[in-house]
């Protein structure tokens, strides 16, 4: 197939992955305060690893450009977050309460740079299209 | 009979001559590159942005002597010189890593550069354009 739309293959995995970041960092925040994950501790942050595959297909010059994608989404160690609530059903002897890792700013901070990711890359597909229809008008006016 | 083909092949050629002779201004070839290398650094471009969050990824660029290579094909008037260069990605050398995990890519930067790459794009599109309909007018009279 012709490449009508160059360089738009590792632009669509870039939209996937930020997708996925935006996924994560969502689902950071809507569980700020759950107390049980799915092992029954409170719940802990999670960050995605993002990492570089080279593409088999190489571009008409033979330059191997490299793509990057969600290589996997690991739990921050950080240790929870302990506040003093004795009238919670999960307080301990002390009356403490663990919450998850979850800073609500940096996930915001996170969420805006992996939308800005996000559009940048929408530009990049915008402006691709932009100059194919260049590119077929080409003699006609 | 023989030689009869051999006249036609003859003429075939000659006119295979000067069609391509047509096409191997200098002007016309700069441009054609041109849109090469436009081509070829929108997809660096594409793929820098898509890795603007990659840790140590080296932004990438067309080889810096390609464009002096064009200047001087171009000056010296040389159509095979032209005709033979090819434009290859590479990493950016000058690039300063703008944060700790060591990628060279700024989003700003990168932007300024799609649009200036477009934009050229929409200068040698036109160039091209132009030239075909010049032809156009002298063979047929009517653009």
């Amino acid at each position: 197939m012709i490449q009508l739309l160059t360089g738009i293959h590792n632009t669509s995995s870039a939209l996937e992955a930020e997708r996925t970041r935006l996924d994560v960092i969502a689902q950071n925040i809507g569980n700020t305060h759950t107390t049980h994950d799915l092992d029954g501790k409170p719940y802990q942050r999670r960050v995605v690893i993002f990492e570089n595959e080279l593409q088999n297909a190489m571009n008409a010059n033979g330059d191997n450009l490299p793509a990057m994608h969600v290589a996997k989404i690991v739990r921050d160690p950080r240790p929870p977050l302990r506040f003093h609530d004795p009238t919670n059903p999960d307080a301990d002897a002390k009356g403490m309460v663990s919450l998850p890792n979850i800073n609500i700013h940096e996930e915001m901070a996170d969420m805006i740079s992996a939308s800005r990711t996000f559009e940048a890359n929408l530009a990049v597909v915008k402006n691709a299209r932009s100059m194919a229809m260049q590119t077929l008008a080409m003699g006609r006016h | 009979m023989v030689f009869a083909r051999g006249i036609i092949v003859a003429l075939f050629r000659s006119e295979k001559f000067m069609i391509e002779a047509l096409f191997n201004q200098t002007n016309y070839l700069a441009a054609k590159k041109t849109l090469d290398v436009v081509q070829l650094r929108s997809e660096a471009i594409a793929n820098n942005l898509a890795n603007l969050e990659t840790p140590g990824y080296q932004r990438m660029d067309v080889s810096a002597d390609f464009e002096k290579q064009l200047a001087q094909a171009t000056a010296a008037g040389d159509t095979s010189q032209l005709a033979a260069l090819s434009p290859t990605l590479a990493a950016d050398p000058n690039a300063k890593p703008s944060s700790k995990d060591g990628n060279t890519v700024r989003l700003e930067d990168e932007l300024m550069r799609m649009n200036q790459n477009a934009l050229t794009h929409a200068m040698e599109t036109q160039m091209v354009s132009g030239t075909l309909q010049k032809m156009r007018l002298a063979i047929t009279g009517h653009a």
